[in-house]
């Protein structure tokens, strides 16, 4: 009598989360993949088409570029993301001044709305918008901050030398002398361009049509690329988080047995810390990999500027046959290729877990 | 036993309340439009609807998303607003639905709108197989808007009825005020500024065999003009102004040209008024020739079966809505010509100041041989203005020349 009340109890506390799956989940699930052998377009359901949607997909030259694209966006975005999420948890584990600063304004953007930002990004990359302004400059004074830079280094390298000379344990980069250098090479920087003995390159306007472009970069179309660079800008801070709550658990001991051991900075990131939080990278790969697979917001508010062909990918190829061609929805293709996506997002993660990214624990 | 009655004395009450106040609700008619006419709508709304139908409260609905996609969503969902705009470039798909109500019994029993009230062209734009599915509020054409003063100060010519697209591109190239001051033109990869030019040269919308027409010299011809603008850098795209749109690149007086419809002369009111504005047809392809236009209307339609469950209240807000004094109401802000037939020769034609001569301009343009309401029927709008639209973008930036990028256009429409 009473394990058959604990059983209530517990069916009432699921209940919640069962319904919203019953209704969000299983109940759409089931409508569209019924959906997928028909021609229905939200008004009236004519005949049962059979594979007919499944056929046409992959004959619509848009869809098979949506697949390419959403691959290519998940594969380079999801391994840049975790990679400099990783970089940057090492860097904020440490010890360093001014760390909360730092924690808070890395994670800004992906605070911000995607949609705000995506427009910004937009503005930015206008033809004569701010990226091609800074690219612009370089172009111009390239000489010049090579010079800086060179001399900045030497400045510093003599200092450096001549106070080991002197027997004084003095860091590569010190400070007080780093200071010392920076105020020296800006100096003679400056004086050798106002006498024109640095030439500067004639001003040429960069006008690189970041988004209204079907220009390749190593066969990746320009606004896709744009899209990807805002896609890595946004989630790697939320990945880094997560990074960083794993590095915290980290024993200290494991880093004092591998410097008794005489292990280098680079051994102790690859051989200690990325298996003690291999759970949590399973996750970040995995969240990164079905973000990034559906990506529909950049996409469709790029969408406005950009051609079609350079920035499609399988999420926005649903809506755009939905309500993007401007005649009645084709609820069959959309559905069919929804569920193309759903199959290639499982079939993706599955071999992540093959090739070893699983949740599998440094200890066992 | 008590405590039994008390709590059936209350729900009572609670019930009896609710009854009354019920009794007591007005009926509320949904309006959905574009969320950029909100300020003018709001104004109608409350200087010419509010209170005039008794027991009705109209609320304006402003949509941000696509409008298509929000009525298609809304209709199939049954939750469609009583009342809501229609374009003409897809009236037709969604007069295809089934779920949007003909009119033509409303309006043999209407007082006020009656067929054969409304200009002819815009009635027929939205009847389908012999049914009318929606009332034209208004409607706009596109002409060329030029700065009088930049042309004076260059000592070039003002356009005029007469150019050619050589002499034009002449003009523009004599104005145009590079590198400091101001650009000939404003000129945007867009389909619907694009293709009046073309149909002007005879591009048909398809071709007879129902394939795609881009592929034709006249379409080839025309885009090779069009662009031809910004490729010698006598124009600039308004992005690359840093405009939002090629109408406020002219407004701030960074481009001494621009083809836009009525919908500028507002703008130009509230932002620069003392701008010193003319108005010209857009120029034809050859000496004589056919200056082509593009209709914009857009019209009032509603769903088969309103949540409101009152029809009769909703085509009462229409009526109220494309009315004389609304229509002349509108007009004289300058925001869009009238429908009605009989407001044609409204006094406002005849002032002189340039916000009412762009008005007549605009009007008159409506009315060449060659302005046709333009309708997608199988193609989507969407796929007809994206193609022809990206292969413009692609001759502009010099990344295909006109023969591939049109050649590719003509392709993805018969994809």
């Amino acid at each position: 009598m009473k394990r058959r009340g604990e059983w209530v109890s517990a069916f009432i506390f699921l209940l919640p989360l069962l319904f919203t799956l019953a209704v969000a989940f299983i109940y759409a699930f089931v409508r569209t993949v019924y959906f997928s052998f028909t021609d229905y377009n939200l008004f009236h359901i004519t005949k049962f088409v059979g594979l007919d949607n499944y056929t046409q997909l992959f004959a619509d030259y848009r869809f098979v570029l949506a697949l390419t694209h959403s691959l290519v966006y998940a594969i380079v975005v999801t391994a840049s993301q975790t990679f400099l999420a990783l970089l940057l948890a090492v860097v904020l584990n440490q010890k360093i001044r001014g760390l909360t600063f730092f924690r808070a304004s890395y994670y800004v953007p992906s605070v911000a709305s995607s949609v705000a930002i995506t427009l910004i990004f937009i503005w930015l990359m206008n033809r004569k918008g701010t990226i091609n302004w800074i690219l612009t400059m370089l172009g111009r004074y390239w000489p010049l901050i090579i010079t800086g830079l060179a001399l900045v280094i030497l400045v510093q390298w003599f200092q450096v030398f001549s106070e080991r000379r002197h027997g004084l344990p003095a860091r590569a980069f010190d400070p007080a002398l780093l200071g010392i250098s920076l105020l020296i090479g800006a100096v003679v920087t400056t004086i050798l361009g106002r006498f024109g003995i640095v030439h500067l390159y004639p001003m040429v306007d960069v006008a690189i049509p970041w988004l209204t472009t079907r220009k390749m970069f190593l066969g990746i179309p320009l606004p896709l690329l744009s899209i990807m660079m805002l896609n890595i800008w946004t989630t790697t801070p939320t990945m880094m988080l997560l990074l960083l709550a794993g590095l915290q658990d980290v024993p200290q001991e494991l880093y004092e047995a591998a410097e008794m051991d005489g292990a280098t900075p680079g051994q102790k990131l690859f051989h200690v810390t990325v298996p003690a939080i291999r759970p949590l990278l399973f996750m970040v790969i995995t969240m990164g990999l079905i973000g990034t697979l559906q990506v529909f917001d950049q996409v469709a508010i790029t969408a406005g500027v950009a051609p079609l062909e350079s920035t499609i990918t399988l999420a926005y190829y649903v809506y755009w046959n939905m309500f993007g061609s401007g005649g009645l929805p084709k609820v069959g293709m959309a559905s069919a290729a929804a569920l193309v996506l759903a199959a290639l997002t499982l079939v993706i993660v599955f071999i992540q877990r093959r090739l070893g990214f699983s949740e599998k624990g440094w200890y066992s | 036993m008590r405590k039994i009655l008390l709590a059936l004395v209350i729900v009572g009450l609670v019930v009896g309340v609710g009854l009354v106040g019920f009794g007591q609700d007005k009926v509320t008619i949904r309006l959905a439009g574009y969320s950029g006419d909100t300020p003018l709508m709001q104004d109608v709304l409350s200087r010419f609807v509010a209170d005039k139908i008794p027991g009705v409260e109209v609320v304006w609905e402003p949509i941000t998303e696509d409008f298509l996609a929000f009525v298609l969503r809304t209709l199939s969902a049954g939750t469609a607003p009583d009342v809501f705009y229609v374009d003409l470039g897809w009236a037709k798909t969604v007069a295809g639905t089934g779920l949007v109500e003909p009119l033509d019994d409303y309006m043999a029993s209407s007082a006020i709108l009656n067929k054969g009230d409304l200009i002819p062209a815009l009635e027929n734009a939205f009847t389908f197989d012999g049914k009318i599915y929606a009332i034209s509020k208004d409607f706009n054409s596109l002409v060329m808007f030029y700065n009088k003063d930049m042309f004076d100060e260059m000592g070039v010519a003002y356009p005029s009825d007469d150019d050619t697209w050589v002499t034009f591109l002449g003009k523009i190239a004599m104005v145009n005020n590079q590198p400091n001051k101001w650009y000939g033109a404003c000129i945007n990869a867009d389909a619907a500024r694009f293709l009046p030019f073309a149909f002007a040269a005879g591009m048909p919308f398809l071709k007879d065999d129902g394939t795609g027409p881009f592929d034709l010299a006249s379409a080839k011809q025309a885009a090779d003009w069009y662009t031809s603008f910004n490729r010698l850098g006598i124009s600039a795209t308004s992005a690359d102004i840093g405009a939002g749109w090629p109408g406020a690149a002219f407004i701030s007086e960074q481009a001494a040209t621009c083809i836009e419809g009525g919908w500028l002369i507002p703008p130009i009111r509230n932002e620069n008024p003392t701008l010193n504005f003319g108005t010209t047809f857009l120029p034809s392809p050859w000496e004589g020739g056919p200056h082509s236009n593009y209709l914009f209307t857009v019209g009032y339609a509603m769903p088969t079966s309103p949540a409101s469950g009152r029809p009769d209240l909703a085509f009462k807000v229409i009526e109220i809505l494309t009315s004389p004094e609304v229509q002349n109401y509108i007009l004289e802000s300058g925001h869009a010509i009238p429908s009605r037939a009989a407001l044609l020769d409204s006094a406002y034609f005849q002032q002189k100041d340039d916000f009412a001569q762009a008005t007549k301009k605009v009007f008159e343009a409506t009315a060449l041989p060659g302005t046709v309401p333009f309708t997608f029927g199988e193609i989507g709008q969407g796929v007809y203005m994206g193609a022809v639209g990206e292969a413009l973008t692609l001759i502009m930036q010099g990344e295909g020349t006109v023969e591939e990028a049109m050649n590719e256009a003509n392709a993805k429409l018969s994809q």
